[in-house]
């Protein structure tokens, strides 16, 4: 008997990992070793092209400078405007708190094709505020440049809106976790709010600050999916790989795709480390200016600020914005859809309306059903398949020497741009490599495993974490449970919570993605890249109609979501 | 110099009333304790002396000086948390400059009599130290040393022995007491431990569900308390119901269910009213014969407890009652189901007035 439960446990462990590796692991290295591979490809096409010479070189140097200076600004924005959002929903107890938390995670879920058509719309249409302030254009142009750094103002408010739950998420966790208590502490010791916050909370939160900044800036770096509808014709690096790929330029993408994904890694590794260091030890900043000459003007100064008004007008500014930022697209969007609905509000003309272009002669709405379809089958299927892959591979990492590693390679599809991702799932499956198959809704299945599994994972793990589940599930052998026992009545319960969250999170995840699926799918178009062809072939009613339907979706995704998650507010 | 004046507090915390009307003036050098149950709203009442919470009505006066407005920060208190709260990523040291510092305070006087404090609290050798490598009770030195760093002269402790196992708890009891009054201090200090209050307060305010019960000397509360609550909270009592047959001067003549008679020193009452007595357990003794044979009591020895200095016996009357006596060691140890008659000296009993709404509604902690 004993045998046979041993048997059984190292052949599920076994298939699991070997599934892992077949599905999760060797698709996302597999760029790494393209260079190795096709190193003739990307000499040709990169460095010695006999007609362009090394302009495709200039070009990633180019697109890489610009996505730079693009990430690096939204994260400077995002932590200006993410720690007092952090402020307010962890310290603050008001009506409409909920509200305001759920706003600030619908970027998260939201697909991001379908916002970012929003925003643009919003900021640089007649159709958006700018009718509201009486305009006959938006009140942004598409080339309105960020003054000094030459960014595009409707990319950069776009990755603020898309990024900022990032930080905002990781800094309240972390705020809710400090007891407030020093803060008083401080406060009763003569500390301005100023002051405390920045001699108490900042050492508290610093590692909160940095790592929520870290996911910020990996995500911006390789956001496609609204990037591509408000660029224009800037490139970013992740929106360059998709490009070039359809151009057929696949050495240039793949090497671009391959350096994004080093650089993504050499922020994140240094962050990693530092973070387990700290990890329940406490960070200990020096205090170079404490009791200075130089501190003593800062006190004066903060105490000056801490004054309640400023601090209200702080909030205030920073809810407006993430109001502006969020709400204002979704609200333009749906009215939209209404004013659109049977003609142009601005020529009068029928075909210009969502009727006309959903059952007219352009006849979208099938091929509008198709991508639906696609999106939840895709969905659907690689959330199951990851759900039954992950349990294992949470005992393995638990259990095993190699989990640890294999947790560390479990954070690469969270984090590398998903273009690149999928270029890779595409290198590794495709054509070029095992030549197994084609682009189609199997290749975005298998894309969408990739960054499920670690997404599940990571939440059932972190309840594995937080519960005494070896205690139970000792305590059950003792009194006599079979293994199978053990997992169904014990385990399996007490994970079910991260498990479903997880779910949820990677099946949202999953009909969201853009910049993957535009390089796997093929013929077989999901909703969130059809958002993306709508306007580009300038069928704007049917895009409205799309992007609108797809946010609402994703809005009753979250409430679902919140429901289910309600006890544990993950 | 500081006196701490409240008039008319009340605090609302959604549906829970945590402060309902609390006014009471502590005065300048004063060490006071406020007692009651978990969640009567004492540290509601601290925090708000401290500026940490707001209240919703009602006026805070510190030094005749109208502070309810003013930010913690204004408002020079050392306040000492339960769970100590060291900064966790400061050494002793800079916890306990902290305050002179972030109040920009001149850096070699305020330095010097931080440091002369620790000497005197013989803990000026953990300064290097960061709080998780210090005890408990050391953690909690440094907490009130950082406390009065600033030259706070009103020092608020919420709980401050909470957090430290029994033995600690004695000794920094007293220091605390001793340093308070060293130093010329107003201490307000909350706890939930009765003994602690009676043992280092100058007075003692009582809450009870966001209202002060009582304000008083601790021999006054435990000798002469105002009402049955108190009676029954500071250190229990026996409850016998009785009514007035008969007032005779400055005596009544009160008939007990029992149907016994006792005759009392009491003002106030009159023919007919219902009554209850209050009886301390250690004011009772046991009767060998049969003296005073008009207040004793018989019954069964139901349960016997060794408590230390004394035993501790609940004695089942015939009427069913149970009495509770403490006795000191010493006398005759008398055993389970012993039949036993007890009396008391009627100069011992405490009389009120039978509560509206009945002994049991009296007496609860929470209302
Ligand atoms: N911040 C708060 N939010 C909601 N209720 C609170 C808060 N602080 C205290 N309370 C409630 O107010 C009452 C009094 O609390 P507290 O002053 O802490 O009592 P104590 O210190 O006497 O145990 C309790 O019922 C408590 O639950
Ligand atoms: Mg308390």
């Amino acid at each position: 008997m004993q045998n046979i439960w041993k048997i059984l446990r190292i052949t599920i462990l076994a298939s699991t990992f070997l599934t892992f590796t077949i599905l999760v692991l060797f698709p996302t290295i597999f760029l790494a070793s393209f260079p190795l591979i096709y190193i003739d490809d990307i000499r040709y096409e990169v460095f010695e092209n006999p007609l362009i010479g090394s302009e495709n070189l200039r070009l990633i140097i180019e697109v890489l400078t610009f996505s730079f200076k693009l990430s690096a600004s939204t994260v400077l924005v995002d932590i200006l405007l993410g720690i007092p959002l952090a402020f307010i929903l962890a310290r603050g107890n008001f009506p409409g708190k909920l509200l305001l938390e759920t706003l600030v995670t619908l970027p998260l879920v939201m697909p991001t094709s379908g916002f970012g058509f929003a925003s643009l719309l919003t900021w640089t249409t007649v159709s958006g505020v700018g009718k509201w302030f009486g305009l006959s254009r938006g009140i942004l142009s598409i080339t309105s440049n960020l003054p000094f750094i030459d960014v595009p103002i409707i990319i950069f408010i776009v990755h603020v809106s898309l990024t900022l739950p990032y930080i905002v998420r990781t800094v309240q966790a972390k705020l809710v976790e400090v007891d407030i208590v020093y803060e008083d502490a401080s406060r009763t010791l003569g500390a301005t709010s100023l002051t405390t916050f920045r001699k108490i909370l900042m050492p508290e939160l610093l590692p909160a600050i940095f790592s929520g900044s870290v996911l910020a800036f990996a995500r911006s770096l390789g956001e496609t999916g609204a990037t591509i509808i408000v660029a224009g014709v800037r490139l970013t690096a992740a929106v360059a790989v998709v490009k070039w790929e359809f151009e057929f330029k696949l050495g240039a993408a793949a090497f671009l795709g391959l350096i994004l994904v080093l650089i993504t890694w050499l922020i994140i590794l240094p962050a990693e480390l530092f973070l387990t260091s700290a990890k329940g030890g406490i960070v200990k900043p020096p205090s170079l200016i404490s009791g200075t000459i130089v501190e003593r003007a800062l006190i004066k100064l903060e105490a000056k600020f801490s004054k309640r008004i400023f601090k209200n007008i702080l909030h205030g500014v920073c809810v407006a914005l993430l109001l502006v930022l969020v709400i204002v697209p979704i609200v333009v969007v749906v009215e939209s859809v209404f004013s659109y609905m049977f003609k142009d509000p601005y020529t009068g003309k029928t075909e210009g309306s969502v009727i006309y272009q959903l059952f007219g002669p352009a006849n979208y709405l099938p091929i509008m059903l198709r991508s639906t379809a696609v999106s939840f089958a895709s969905a659907f299927t690689s959330t199951y398949i990851s759900v039954f892959l992950s349990i294992p591979l949470v005992y393995i990492i638990d259990r095993y020497r190699v989990g640890r590693i294999l947790r560390a390679l479990l954070k690469v599809p969270l984090v590398i741009p998903s273009s690149a991702l999928g270029l890779s799932v595409l290198l590794f499956w495709g054509p070029k490599f095992l030549g197994l198959l084609t682009p189609s809704i199997w290749l975005i299945i298998l894309t969408q495993i990739v960054f499920s599994v670690p997404v599940i994972v990571e939440t059932t793990m972190a309840v594995y974490e937080g519960s005494n589940i070896k205690l139970y599930e000792d305590a059950a052998k003792t009194l006599g449970a079979n293994p199978y026992h053990v997992v169904e009545k014990i385990s399996l319960p007490i994970l079910k919570e991260g498990i479903i969250t997880g779910a949820i999170l990677s099946f949202t995840h999953s009909l969201g993605e853009t910049g993957a699926a535009m390089i796997v799918m093929g013929a077989d178009i999901p909703i969130s890249v059809l958002v993306v062809n709508m306007v580009e072939s300038l069928a704007i009613p049917a895009a409205l109609f799309t992007s609108a339907y797809l946010i609402i979706i994703s809005t009753i995704m979250i409430v679902v979501f919140r429901i289910v998650s309600g006890r544990r507010r993950i | 110099m500081p006196e701490v004046k409240l008039v008319d507090v009340t605090k609302r915390f959604g549906d829970v009333h945590a402060l309902r009307g609390v006014s009471l003036t502590v005065k300048d050098g004063e060490y006071v304790c406020i007692l009651g149950p978990s969640g009567c709203g004492k540290s509601t009442l601290l925090r708000i002396i401290a500026g940490l919470l707001q209240p919703d009505s009602g006026s805070i006066y510190i030094d005749g000086r109208d502070v309810t407005y003013k930010p913690p920060e204004e408002r020079q208190v050392g306040f000492v948390f339960q769970n100590i709260a060291l900064f966790p990523h400061m050494d002793s040291w800079s916890n306990v400059t902290y305050g002179p510092v972030v109040k920009c305070m001149d850096r070699d006087t305020a330095y010097k009599a931080v440091r002369e404090l620790m000497v005197i609290l013989n803990i000026a050798k953990y300064s290097g130290l960061y709080p998780y490598e210090l005890s408990g009770g050391i953690a909690q030195m440094i907490a009130i040393v950082r406390a009065l760093a600033t030259g706070a002269k009103l020092l608020l402790l919420d709980e401050p022995l909470g957090a430290l196992d029994p033995r600690v708890r004695v000794n920094l009891k007293y220091e605390l007491r001793r340093m308070v009054k060293d130093l010329n201090l107003t201490a307000i200090h909350v706890t939930h431990n009765q003994e602690e209050a009676l043992t280092v307060a100058d007075r003692i305010v009582v809450m009870r569900s966001g209202i002060v019960e009582g304000f008083d000397t601790p021999e006054n509360l435990y000798w002469r308390p105002k009402n049955l609550f108190i009676a029954d909270f500071i250190g229990k009592v026996n409850i016998m119901r009785g009514v007035i047959s008969r007032v005779i001067g400055e005596k009544v003549l009160i008939s007990l269910t029992n149907g016994q008679l006792v005759e009392l020193h009491a003002e106030g009452f009159s023919e007919g009213d219902s009554v209850v007595l209050a009886i301390r357990p250690e004011n009772f003794e046991f009767s060998s014969d049969d003296v005073m044979q008009d207040i004793s009591l018989t019954g069964v020895v139901a349960r016997v407890r060794f408590m230390g200095e004394y035993y501790r016996y609940d004695v089942r009357t015939e009427a069913g009652e149970t009495i509770i006596v403490n006795y000191p060691v010493g006398g005759d140890v008398k055993k389970l189901g012993e039949k036993v008659r007890i009396w008391f000296n009627p100069e011992t009993v405490l009389i009120y007035p039978y509560p509206e709404k009945g002994i049991e509604k009296e007496l609860m902690v929470e209302i």
